[in-house]
């Protein structure tokens, strides 16, 4: 480089290099707009799709599922009792930390828990969700155990719900 | 109240939690908007890991955090009105400064309509599984006790190994559901698509920010004449394009994850900002100052993100400090180096805290070493389809670097190694998490290679579109007619000089770039 205001800043550009600048600025933007502009134009595609009426119904039912056992696990369980989620079946587990993980309080230790949640899932009738039925069991003051089931909403159907994207 | 108004309503806390700090940081900025609410969800985040290390109410954090924030920014604007956001008048007769700023804002506003519409997205109310079995599960932990919550994070029986990651997206939701009341994994979702779009027009606007950084520096000399100019149009112009154009690429590439809740958009997203402001826009207090942001934003979304964000910290250090800083003595590389330990330390926070609690998930299992060449096998194949922006991106770095690298370098764009570097860290970050895992390596590709490759694609976008605007500027080199250096104090005070390809080297385009909005 040359500063500027010296005779030799004056001087005027090589034409070989100055040609191989602009060739090569020619070939990086076209490839680069090409691309990115193909790209923008699928994504935009893509995002579309996420409107599409099949996917909003999924996403519909997977709502109106996941409602419905929050709904039943709270005609079940009061905010302050502890409770152990049933380890017998992990995608049942699954399936109840999505419903209502959020606000039941587990017990630590386990073995001290107030209430044990489970699912049924052969369940039928108005009050499933999509065939699942949440279960609490809880032993009284008297020692008897006691089994109820969750009401207050239904998804009618069979489950489980449309699987989403991972 | 419905989910719009909630989600209206948290953004709002959470931005004027974040705008004092940004302002004070980064100023009156056109990319310092997006960052605003980011800022307040970084907030957010510490609040999450206070209140699980001390005790102590999430939100009580949260305010207590952004009065401690706000105060020591008033307190220094007091002490130090230079520091001030408000508009200095040496800066008001800059020739050229007219188009600067018509560019910035109409950047900005395409920018921001571009990400807008890419929400479009949120009109099916879809919830990721991921989103549903953590991410706006664990917002109701926060809520609970602080006695309950070290229980949800360390108990067994609830198997999930997930929740011990970095706390952001969940603090987030937590916070919009405790000020508005509303407990739904919709809302929460529905803010941290509008967080991803916030990270998405931060790194956007990067691009803006480069056209008019090269425009402002590289003026095309014409028959030896030098004199009083404007800066050009066409680096700019392609900024602005390539702003439009990136932020469509990332929304269809991070779809459909980008509107259901999950944490990959928003980390990968801030990373590839942090990187643009860290380590290749022209490096001032208010770029360095959101690169910081970005990589905190990065870094406490996700496992992937802590790993990727700790990296650039390394690199924008060795960046911000040079060869040169090594040799010029402790005052030139203490700064930097202090900025990053204590970046560093606000990133470690939360893992630490979850090794210290015993959390599940926080330890790790590895794989035998006789499974390593097959586990790397199989991460190749598995996100090499993921990748092909790089069969691109890759040979056109490779032209400009032969033929455009001093007008990148005179443009003021930082190395375009330096970006592969980041992008090969955020690879090495994802893949090695792959191969060393202990997981059944198939299935676990299989469900995940599309977000966790969310970073490194959009970085190799990212190195595309910068290259699209450098050559837009060698492209005024050779063809059209000239123009000759703009002449603001800035530019007069540095240095100038001339390329053989005619092309005339300023010293510094701060001025124009820092009264950019004024």
């Amino acid at each position: 480089m040359t500063p500027v205001g010296t005779p030799e800043g004056t001087h005027r550009p090589h034409p070989v290099k100055t040609a191989l600048v602009t060739a090569g600025s020619c070939l990086v933007v076209v490839v680069a707009l090409a691309a990115l502009t193909g790209q923008a134009a699928r994504g935009y595609s893509t995002v579309s799709q996420q409107m599409d009426s099949h996917a909003v119904h999924d996403a519909q039912v997977d709502d109106a599922f996941y409602r419905c056992i929050d709904v039943q696990a709270h005609s079940l369980v009061a905010t302050d009792q502890s409770v152990r989620l049933s380890t017998e079946n992990l995608a049942d587990v699954v399936t109840m930390i999505k419903g209502f993980g959020s606000w039941v309080n587990v017990a630590d230790p386990s073995s001290q828990a107030q209430v044990v949640l489970t699912l049924r899932n052969d369940a039928s009738g108005p009050d499933a969700c999509l065939g699942t039925r949440v279960v609490a069991t809880s032993v009284g003051p008297d020692g008897r155990t006691s089994v109820r089931l969750g009401t207050g909403d239904h998804v009618d159907g069979q489950g489980p719900p449309p699987a989403p994207p991972l | 109240m419905n989910t719009v108004l909630a989600t209206m309503v948290a953004l709002t806390v959470l931005s004027a939690a974040g705008c004092m700090p940004v302002v004070a940081a980064i100023g009156l900025r056109w990319f310092a908007v997006p960052l605003v609410p980011l800022a307040g969800a970084v907030l957010a985040g510490l609040a999450a890991s206070a209140s699980l290390s001390f005790g102590g109410g999430l939100l009580n954090w949260f305010v207590g955090l952004a009065m401690v924030a706000a105060g020591a920014v008033f307190a220094l604007w007091v002490m130090h009105p230079e520091r001030g956001p408000w508009p200095s008048s040496s800066s008001s007769d800059v020739p050229g400064r007219g188009r600067h700023r018509l560019t910035g804002a109409v950047g900005f506003v395409v920018v921001l309509v571009s990400c807008a519409w890419s929400l479009r997205g949120l009109r099916s109310p879809t919830v990721g599984f991921d989103a549903r079995a953590l991410w706006v599960m664990r917002p109701g932990w926060f809520l609970q006790s602080h006695a309950q919550l070290l229980i949800d994070m360390k108990a067994r029986d609830l198997q999930l190994t997930q929740s011990a990651y970095p706390p952001l997206v969940s603090a987030v939701a937590a916070i919009a559901w405790k000020i508005t009341g509303i407990h739904t994994a919709r809302l929460g979702v529905v803010l941290v698509a509008v967080l991803n779009a916030c990270a998405l027009a931060a790194a956007a606007l990067a691009l803006v920010e480069v056209g008019r950084g090269v425009s402002a520096r590289l003026v095309r000399r014409s028959c030896g004449q030098v004199g009083p100019s404007k800066p050009p149009w066409a680096p700019m112009v392609a900024g602005v394009v390539a702003a439009v154009l990136l932020v469509f690429v990332a929304a269809g590439a991070t779809e459909p994850f980008f509107t259901n809740g999950y944490a990959d958009p928003i980390w990968s997203l801030a990373a590839v900002g942090a990187v643009a402001y860290g380590l290749q826009v022209q490096a001032d207090r208010s770029t360095r100052s959101a690169a910081a942001l970005l990589i905190l934003v990065a870094g406490l979304s996700k496992n992937e993100g802590f790993v990727t964000a700790t990296a650039l910290v390394v690199l924008i250090a060795a960046r911000s400090i040079g060869v040169s800083g090594l040799r010029a003595g402790w005052r030139r590389w203490v700064s930097p180096v202090i900025l990053a330990a204590c970046e560093l330390a606000v990133l470690a926070w939360w893992p630490v805290l979850m090794k210290a609690i015993g959390a599940r998930g926080a330890t790790s299992s590895f794989s035998t070493s006789g499974d390593l060449a097959s586990r790397a096998t199989a991460t190749m194949h598995g996100m090499s389809p993921y990748l092909h922006v790089l069969v691109v991106a890759a040979p056109v770095a490779m032209v400009g670097g032969l033929l455009l690298s001093s007008v990148r370098r005179r443009g003021g764009i930082g190395n375009d190694l330096w970006a592969w570097l980041a992008l090969v860290a955020g690879l090495t970050a994802v893949g090695g998490a792959l191969v060393t895992g202990s997981g059944a390596i198939e299935p676990w590709i299989r469900s995940t290679v599309h977000r966790i490759t969310e970073y490194p694609l959009l970085e190799g976008w990212w190195i595309l579109a910068v290259w699209g605007v450098v050559a837009s500027a060698g492209l005024g080199a050779g063809l059209g007619a000239g123009s000759v250096p703009p002449d603001d104090d800035a530019i007069t005070r540095g240095a100038r000089a001339v390329a053989p390809d005619g092309l005339i080297e300023v010293g510094t385009a701060d001025a124009v770039a820092a009264g950019a909005v004024r």
